[in-house]
């Protein structure tokens, strides 16, 4: 338990005046001696002692400065890059110009260590205000009180703006966690060249691979032994993670039928046996893969001389339903410390407003929650974008509790052994069930 | 020598010094503790008044709040209503500045299964909070089909009292009369002086109510005055004046070191005995030692067994440390002949792998060994070997690792042996020579033994960066398959960060290592020295 008046939210209400006034402070300085002395000091003494002096009036100028600005505004950490980073800055100073009194810093973070550093950093009080983040950890992150529930400042008609997957991925235990800002599910690329309709069904796509062995190539790629490009399969054939109750459900006979189907892919040629995403963009742009099962973020990897077009997945032809990805959402949420959360929710929802979802649509493509924003004919003419929308109506949502994360390693390792006919779906799929209890049992049984 | 009372007063600020910092220690938790249960009191009373529809304690702002009307579409979204003072109004957003508080607070009650709690605010400021069932709004009658709602109470925020600087002043000064009159009494009276002096700081500790500190100051002050008696604050005084210039020097380095290595490790130490789970801290004493060495539970064949991880990583530390020896001693010995050409060249290309940093290597030698596109895969093909797939099984997995690895490690070892070749007197083998030794009894009897002395503190240095060998491990092989090829530090690095933030594991796994290796540069180097000094 710590007390500590500089990073209390509520210590800062009941001093904002005290604290206006210091803000002023710099502005009072006395102006830094005359540096010309120094050029001309006629001992070194003097002058050493007027750079002494100037440097600490320099530090101290810069640590009030420093105190006057920290709590002002609001900051937020991403992980973007490139064009959605443009689309964010643009929204961004957007917000800046209406808003002058309140500030957004944006502070770009490599993603590689965001979770650690927001998960060490919330706590003492050090992290941002806002961050972009997949819903995947707001389980793990509410539980530990690093995020704030919003849903106190939200009304029907402020949530209605997002479409009910994309909202639903932001709550957890009853509470909404944050606003979404973007969707990212799997999706069927296929070269128009090679295929004229898309497969509907995965009989037409394994129908697919005779052709195509004929042009020493693939009827389909995709991340095989990762879970996240598995999932289609898995979903599609009836299988689960974790059952209605959130205990965990990998062993099941639909999961292991799933993952017998992804073995047949590769056993008849019909998928190379091991991919992953650089392997499948340059099985795609030399023409060796008919269609490819990826993301939105694939568009960028595809060769400018390329002719594809993008479609929703196709039925498991055993089961009779659609193949369904993993629903990622990302969202804006807000840290349990942030120094003004009133303010701190404005920005929020400003950035996920339906103005500034079409322009993250038109800028970066991305495929955002709003329905309004495929209303604004830019948007609405992008098929991309239109297929991604299409697929969104069969996807299962991420998990969010805190064994998910732990499921991802073992399944990619069970995954990797079956498709290398090492072993049974069954008796791997048991393997990874084990090894997730494993890690979730301990000293302390929680 | 100076005055008895100069050197009375300079073991006496010794002491009090290491005294104060207990008692500041003792001062810090006992009032923290008795603000969090002051506040949290005041909290669960204003809660208590304003559940029993009794009038609400001044300074705190007590409400009532009424039960969530979920919205029909979306059920996340609840309206709420408050009393706070005698109107009841929508609990939303634009009202009072707590009113978030309230509205979470009672959401958290809902989901909790109308559990009460009272606890403090996280945020820092101090402000506690108490929420528990209000009956009384049944009686108040405000909505008749609502039976039942939730009293909730905050405090203001409370600042810590301040530093007791005069209490604290006042006691040295006492401590500090006391000990310079049994310096003037002399004898054994000085000695009894300093405990008492010292000690005397231990009075607040008492008022507080904190026994460990008062010992601990005692302790102290008694542990002052035996070494006072067998003169040991004399000599290191003294000491430290005869080496003032060599200490100054010294000292930033201490420093840096006291922050950088000794504050960690003894963090680390610590958090051995802990249990993290979402935030919380509990101590749980020896329970993950126990966890790890017992294996968990586990069969000695599973992969997260640590009696498994532990002999994988010495294997891994074995023949890593030598095939880096063999190789590196063997390049020396080639690089050290006279009629080689170009072997500044050779020498340059063979240190390399060296000055690369080890993840880029890693990484590349990671790319390498991938399926169906990797460069050593396609070197089989058009040697018509079949491919291997180097992460599906242990053995392949394991000889990736090592590969990499050997290539990272020899130049290392091939530079303390050029460097000790070089030292090797050449009349030893002209003399040997001259005596018929055939090349390979001048290798055995000369060469070897000259280089033992360079190569053993080379070998325990090496194996030592090889059992800790993160870089490649984590990069190359990643544990495949199954995590079987993890070493005792990726597995702690999996227990902190990929398991569930299981923090306590992974510094106890990180304290094991440690003694692992202490025990290793006590025992382990001792025999290969001697080996070396044999000879």
């Amino acid at each position: 338990m710590t007390f500590d008046p500089t990073k209390s939210d509520r210590e800062l209400h009941h001093r904002a005046l005290v604290r206006a006034a210091w803000g002023t402070v710099p502005a009072e300085l006395p102006p830094p001696p005359d540096p010309a002395p120094l050029a001309v000091a006629p001992t070194g003494r003097r002058a050493r002692r007027s750079a002494t002096r100037l440097l600490t009036l320099l530090l101290f100028g810069v640590w009030l400065v420093g105190c006057g600005n920290h709590h002002q505004g609001v900051v937020l950490w991403h992980a973007y890059n490139g064009a959605e980073r443009t689309a964010l800055e643009s929204t961004a100073a957007q917000w800046n110009a209406q808003h002058p009194e309140q500030e957004l810093e944006l502070v770009a973070v490599p993603y590689g260590a965001f979770a650690d550093k927001l998960t060490s950093a919330i706590p003492g009080g050090n992290g941002p205000d806002l961050f972009i983040y997949p819903q995947d950890r707001i389980g793990d992150w509410a539980d530990s009180g690093v995020i704030e529930p919003i849903e106190f400042w939200l009304d029907d008609k402020r949530v209605e703006r997002f479409t009910n997957e994309a909202i639903a991925a932001m709550a957890y235990k009853g509470s909404l966690w944050g606003l979404p800002v973007t969707v990212k599910s799997l999706a069927l690329y296929y070269r128009t060249d090679l295929v004229e309709t898309p497969p509907a069904s995965t009989d037409e796509l394994l129908a697919l691979a005779p052709r195509m062995h004929a042009r020493d190539g693939y009827a389909i790629a995709y991340a095989n032994v990762d879970l996240y490009g598995h999932a289609p399969w898995l979903f599609g054939y009836g299988g689960k993670i974790m059952d209605d109750t959130g205990k965990l459900a990998i062993a099941t006979p639909e999961a292991a039928a799933a993952m017998g189907f992804a073995r047949e892919l590769v056993t008849t040629g019909a998928a190379p046996t091991r991919s992953d995403g650089a392997y499948v963009a340059t099985l795609f742009n030399e023409g060796k893969a008919a269609t490819v099962m990826s993301g939105p973020w694939f568009v960028a990897d595809i060769a400018s001389n390329v002719p594809w077009k993008v479609a929703p997945l196709p039925v498991v032809s055993a089961t009779g339903r659609p193949a369904a990805p993993f629903l990622g959402a990302e969202g804006i949420l807000m840290s349990a410390r942030a120094h003004d959360k009133t303010a701190a929710f404005a920005v929020m929802d400003a950035l996920t407003s339906d103005q500034a979802a079409i322009a993250r649509a038109r800028l970066a493509r991305q495929v955002v929650p709003n329905p309004a924003a495929y209303e604004d004919a830019e948007v609405a003419r992008d098929p991309v974008l239109a297929a991604f929308r299409a697929q969104l109506a069969n996807t299962v949502p991420m998990p969010m509790g805190p064994a998910m994360r732990m499921v991802w390693t073992p399944y990619k390792t069970a995954l990797g052994e079956v498709l290398a006919g090492r072993a049974e779906p069954g008796e791997q799929l048991l393997a990874v069930e084990r090894e997730v209890h494993g890690y979730l049992s301990g000293p302390a049984t929680h | 020598m100076s005055h008895p009372v100069v050197r009375q007063l300079r073991d006496f600020v010794l002491g009090s010094a290491l005294a104060v910092i207990i008692a500041t220690c003792a001062f810090v938790a006992v009032r923290n503790r008795e603000l969090a249960a002051k506040q949290i009191d005041l909290a669960s009373r204003a809660a208590d008044a304003i559940a029993e529809g009794q009038a609400p304690l001044p300074t705190v702002h007590a409400v009532l709040v009424g039960d969530a009307v979920p919205s029909t579409k979306n059920p996340y979204l609840r309206q709420r209503e408050v009393k706070d003072g005698d109107e009841w109004r929508p609990l939303t957003a634009g009202g009072s500045f707590d009113d978030k508080l309230f509205y979470d607070a009672a959401s958290r009650f809902e989901r909790q299964g109308r559990q009460p709690f009272k606890e403090l605010l996280k945020d820092g400021s101090g402000c506690a909070i108490a929420v528990r069932d209000a009956p009384a709004y049944a009686q108040l009658g405000h909505v008749a089909d609502r039976s039942r709602g939730i009293a909730i109470a905050v405090t203001p925020p409370a600042h810590p009292a301040p530093y007791p600087f005069l209490v604290m002043i006042g006691v040295l000064g006492l401590g500090a009369a006391l000990a310079a009159a049994g310096a003037l009494v002399g004898g054994r009276a000085a000695r009894a002086g300093t405990f008492a002096g010292v000690a005397a700081v231990a009075i607040p500790c008492v008022l507080w109510r904190a026994p460990i500190a008062s010992t601990a100051i005692v302790l102290v002050a008694a542990a002052l005055a035996l070494a006072q008696g067998a003169q040991l604050t004399d000599r290191l005084a003294t000491g430290m004046r005869r080496h003032r210039t060599a200490l100054g020097f010294l000292a930033p380095a201490a420093l840096a070191m006291l922050i950088l290595v000794a504050a960690p490790f003894v963090i680390g130490l610590v958090l051995g005995f802990y249990d993290h789970h979402q935030g919380t801290w509990t101590f749980v004493g020896l329970d993950n030692f126990g966890e790890i060495l017992s294996g968990g539970g586990r069969p000695l064949d599973d992969p997260l067994n640590f009696w498994f991880i532990l002999g994988v990583t010495v294997l891994w530390t074995v023949a890593n440390v030598a095939l880096h020896v063999t190789i590196g001693v063997s390049l020396a010995l080639v690089l050290s002949r006279k009629w080689l050409a170009g072997k500044g060249i050779y020498r340059m290309l063979f240190i390399l792998p060296w000055a690369v940093p080890n993840y880029i290597t890693a990484l590349i030698w990671k790319g390498m060994f991938t399926g169906e596109y990797g460069a050593v895969n396609s070197m089989l093909d058009y040697a018509g070997l079949d491919h291997v797939s180097w992460f599906g099984s242990w053995a392949t997995a394991f000889s990736a690792n090592v590969i990499t690895n050997t290539w990272l490690g020899f130049p290392f070892m091939m530079v303390v042996a050029l460097g000790a070749l070089e030292t090797i007197p050449k009349e030893l083998y002209e003399a040997a020579a001259v005596d018929g030794a055939s090349a390979w009894q001048r290798f055995r009897h000369i060469t070897l033994p000259h280089l033992r002395p360079a190569l053993g503190p080379a070998v325990a240095l090496g194996s030592i960066w090889t059992f800790n060998m993160f870089n490649v491990i984590y990069l190359v092989s990643a544990g495949q398959p199954g995590g079987a090829t993890n070493i005792l530090v990726t597995d702690a690095y999996r227990w902190a960060f990929e398991r569930g933030e299981r923090y306590g594991m992974a510094a106890a796994y990180a304290t094991i290592i440690f003694f692992i290796l202490l025990l290793w540069t006590v025992f382990g180097t001792r025999v290969v020295r001697r080996k070396g000094d044999d000879s």
